[in-house]
């Protein structure tokens, strides 16, 4: 257990006995520090079921998840909260951000929540909002600014409180091609810049091959695994895109 | 097949509307049990005067009917929107419009049904207890006795087919003008938070506030009450009750913006910008919302008003069993003992006089000095108008001259009542006064100058004790003097006063009624040589009360309480009837709003969890949703209610005589309020955490 996120012989079933599903099946892997880890796999095979036990926000069958020391599928629902509050942070495909608020006002808002001090909060946000671009749009709400913003909004709402994990569930499913590059170059600036430490479900090649690494999942358990290594974005993508042609998997060769 | 939908469309609904069936279900059930009262026999038969509990039954079912009305028409139309992408693609699908409007009608109508057949259930019960509740209060015994008359029920659902139809009318308008584009985005519009101008709307709030204050100041210490200043208040009133929303909306806004310190603690941040848009695309809702509340307010608290007037004032009216008032001095009233005594066994009679010596000092003292009579008997340079003061009038507060009584007739009457015997010296006098009238002139003895034969006599105190004095112990008040003294004046009039040993049979005072009629039909005989018209005139007051008068000759008091209780029952029924209907229409409204957001936008607390809130904190935070929501109009109406009733309870207590502070009326009525309120509000809480629950 020297990894930074431990995950052993996690399982999780949905259904009786009878007709039993097998979500994920025994699947054990390691997160480094800093890394950026992709996860991919056609529909069904697991992988937001696998982000949401990581997420805890959904329970193992059975298996531990550890964060460190901490191992997650021990705590307590209360305990659970605060875990999720101090330690991770997300980015979905539909944004989730709240429409009552500006975009300024939900990056604030996620601070107030851990208590912290007016000067921290108005320095930090705006250092984050300036870093992903969006500090022009601040008094703007959610529905004036178009889904690329939203989005990187919704990373720098992830990120304002240092998470250890940034978990992000497909999140340039509906963006469109230029925004969803400059999403993921974002993500990867972070991930240098910040050692942000990422973990992204995705079905789409181009977002995966700007990864570290790649799991890939199908049926509910992990059937190969990509390593980026020295390789170019180009290069990475290829790799990526044959492992999916051998599967039979979605692919978007961009 | 359009049935087969209707039918399961009405299903779900009814669980999601379900605050809204049970009000609907709450209104047909007060409606029937008030109804009732109009129909019932039994009430019809205690109320034998007057149709008065009929015609302000139906004056408050007309009222109802408007409100009720609204709240179908507010609801069929958020029903309307909430469903609108579900219509937008039964036309996609190829249905014709009318087929939705019908499909639609016919749910509305099926519902509507539901809750009317509830309600008839539930009606029955109410009916019971209201019929209970008047029957207490009129002193007659209740047995259960289930009245389910053909009227009452055709009325009831009459009226609230008549809801229904004014509601739908308008709806079908709505259903025609909609097109597939509009009702497919509808959905979206109220997410649309547009912010402009908040820094000019927001100085609404601070102009709100200082008009409640200048309204309440001009309420209480105001003296000119033109036309003109009332109908700019109120006027201006049902303008700030509209603009308040709209100010405090701006008020929030600019704050979050300015990013006052606030934000940053907590989830007030949340909390702040979630009720700042409520209530900014709810303003004309929660205006509305707040004039029923206020209105709901002001008719429990002037019920109560009456409740406390009826408790602690009726019985003080009349302390003697029976008292009978006759302008003809010379009067041994051996018709009336006649007639008493073939009725009831007398305990004691009593026969005495009224005494006057040809002055008015005491009439004309009251007359300038109680402000219930204004300047009507004041010259313009303030000194007594004693033209007007003496000169003919229908209806006189006062007797022609003060009116005086001899100490030996005041102790018997004294004994008579149970209270102690008073001792008076040959030249003091005592003055007799409702405690009402004391408590507004304080002692103004000095003031007064009342002659003996051998001069001025020395005031002895006030005695305010209960003591027949409206017209039968003086009007508001009577001097008492010493035997010697009071021989030497002339009597005024005759007064007889009995105690029964009998329970007070019901028609009495019919009987004595009509005895006497006859009575003075044979005394205006032209021979007699009294001018009787002028008698009547000199001898007949009724004081100043104001809230209930009643100036008769023969007062049997247990006959006069039934009637007099059911009098006051006219104003208490329908005004309780109003603010209870205008509160749950009030709370529906805030109840269906929240708990349709919760569904609507559960998405809002999945992001809370998602950046680490606890279900708890979750739970807590709702609380504080709700209640900021909740509590908003409902202090806002509190504010301007308290102000209303406290000067309206005031003014009631001024001319009543009650010595229940004004608040009281209000704190009672808020009491009420904050009961059916925390039933609302509950539901509300646990449906809406339901809601947002099932989203996880």
């Amino acid at each position: 257990m020297n990894g930074y996120i431990n995950v052993c012989d996690v399982e999780k079933y949905y259904g009786s006995e009878a007709g039993m599903t097998k979500a994920v099946d025994r699947v054990s892997f390691q997160v480094a520090e800093g890394e950026f880890v992709g996860v991919m796999g056609a529909s069904g095979s697991g992988k937001t079921t696998l982000l949401n036990m990581l997420a805890t926000i959904d329970n193992v069958t059975a298996g531990h998840i550890y964060y460190q020391e901490t191992d997650i599928t021990e705590l307590k629902p209360d305990r659970l909260a605060k875990f999720r509050k101090e330690n991770l942070g997300f980015v979905f495909q539909d944004y989730n951000l709240l429409d009552t608020l500006t975009i300024g006002e939900n990056i604030v808002l996620a601070m107030t929540l851990q208590k912290k001090g007016k000067k921290e909060i108005k320095k930090e946000s705006e250092e984050m909002m300036r870093l992903l671009g969006i500090w022009e749009i601040r008094n703007q709400f959610p529905y004036q600014v178009s889904g690329g913003q939203k989005q990187r909004c919704a990373c720098a709402r992830a990120l304002i409180n240092h998470p250890k994990l940034l978990l992000a569930d497909e999140p340039t499913g509906a963006l469109d091609s230029r925004a969803a590059e400059t999403l993921l170059e974002t993500f990867q600036r972070l991930n240098e810049t910040r050692k942000a430490t990422i973990f992204m479900v995705t079905h789409d090649a181009f977002s995966a091959s700007y990864c570290s690494r790649i799991l890939f999942l199908k049926d509910g358990k992990i059937f190969h695994e990509l390593v980026r290594g020295q390789k170019g974005r180009r290069e990475f993508l290829n790799s990526i895109l044959d492992v999916l042609s051998v599967t039979g998997g979605e692919g978007d060769a961009r | 097949m359009l049935a087969k939908l209707a039918l399961r469309n009405v299903r779900r609904s009814a669980k999601d509307y379900l605050v809204y069936f049970f009000t609907m279900t709450v209104v047909v059930a007060l409606m029937f049990a008030f109804n009732s009262l109009i129909f019932s026999e039994e009430v019809r038969d205690m109320f034998q005067e007057t149709g008065v509990m009929e015609v302000m039954l139906g004056l408050a079912t007309f009222f109802i009917v408007l409100i009720v009305a609204w709240l179908i028409n507010y609801m069929i139309r958020f029903i309307l929107e909430k469903r609108s992408r579900e219509f937008g693609i039964y036309l996609l699908l190829g249905m014709e419009k009318r087929q939705i409007a019908r499909l639609y009608m016919r749910e509305s109508v099926l519902l509507g049904a539901g809750a009317f057949l509830a309600g008839l259930v539930f009606g029955v019960l109410v009916q019971q207890i209201l019929m209970s509740i008047l029957y207490s209060m009129v002193l007659s015994d209740f047995r259960i006795n289930i009245e389910f008359s053909r009227g009452c029920l055709i009325m009831t659902a009459s009226c609230y087919a008549g809801c229904y139809l004014l509601a739908l009318l308008r709806c079908k308008r709505r259903l025609k003008k909609m097109n597939i584009h509009g009702l497919m985005n509808a959905e979206r519009q109220n997410e649309e938070i547009k912010e402009s101008h908040e820094g000019l709307k927001r100085w609404l709030l601070p102009l709100s506030v200082l008009f409640l204050a200048l309204f309440g100041a001009w309420l209480f210490y105001g003296k000119e009450w033109g036309t003109h200043t009332i109908i700019l208040f109120l006027v201006g009133l049902v303008l700030v009750i509209y603009l308040f929303y709209m100010g405090l909306s701006a008020w929030i806004i600019s704050y979050v913006r300015h990013e006052g310190n606030a934000i940053y603690a907590g989830q007030n941040l949340f909390l702040l910008r979630q009720f700042a848009s409520k209530i900014r695309t709810m303003r004309f809702t929660m205006g509305t919302l707040t004039a029923l509340f206020v209105l709901a307010f002001l008719g429990c608290s002037v019920a109560m008003m009456f409740n406390f007037y009826e408790n602690q004032m009726l019985a003080d009216k009349m302390p003697f069993d029976i008292h009978i008032h006759s302008s003809y001095v010379e009067d041994d009233f051996a018709t009336e003992l006649s007639v008493i005594e073939n009725n009831v066994p007398i305990k004691e009679a009593y026969a005495y006089h009224i005494y006057e010596n040809g002055t008015d000092v005491v009439n004309v003292w009251l007359y300038t000095h109680l402000k219930v009579f204004g300047d009507a008997y004041r010259k313009a340079d303030g000194t007594p108008d004693l033209e007007a003061i003496r000169g003919e009038r229908d209806f006189a507060a006062y007797c022609r001259y003060d009116t005086y009584m001899g100490i030996s007739d005041y102790n018997h009457l004294r004994e008579l009542l149970g209270l102690d015997t008073v001792a008076l010296a040959d030249d003091e006098y005592i003055i007799h006064i409702k405690d009402r009238v004391f408590r507004e002139t304080g002692d103004f003895s000095d003031q007064l100058a009342i002659e003996g034969n051998g001069g001025a006599l020395r005031f002895a105190g006030f005695h305010t004790e209960p003591f027949s004095q409206d017209g039968h112990n003086g009007g508001d008040y009577v001097i008492v003097v010493s035997d010697d003294e009071i021989a030497k004046m002339r009597p005024f009039y005759a007064q007889l006063a009995v105690e029964l040993a009998g329970e007070t049979p019901e028609n009495l005072r019919n009987l004595l009624d009509d005895a006497t009629r006859e009575l003075d039909f044979k005394t205006s005989d032209p021979i007699s040589d009294i001018d009787i018209a002028a008698m009547l005139n000199e001898t007949e007051c009724v004081g100043s009360d104001s809230i209930l008068v009643w100036g008769a000759n023969n007062l049997v008091r247990d006959n006069i309480l039934v009637e007099m209780k059911c009098m006051l029952s006219t104003i208490i029924f329908p005004l309780t009837y109003i603010g209870l209907v205008f509160l749950c229409v009030a709370l529906t409204v805030l109840s269906v709003q929240q708990l349709s957001d919760s569904a609507k936008y559960k998405f809002r607390y999945k992001v809370l969890r998602q950046i680490g809130m606890g279900a708890k904190e979750i739970a807590g935070l709702v609380l504080k949703q709700l209640l900021l929501f909740y509590l908003c109009p409902a202090l806002f109406a509190a504010v301007i209610g308290g102000i209303i009733a406290g000067y309206v309870g005031g003014k009631f207590n001024f001319y009543a005589g009650v010595r229940t502070p004004a608040a009281v009326y209000f704190g009672i009525s808020l009491v009420l309020f904050l009961g059916v309120y925390s039933v609302y509000f509950v539901v509300t809480y646990v449906g809406f955490l339901r809601n947002i629950e099932s989203g996880r």
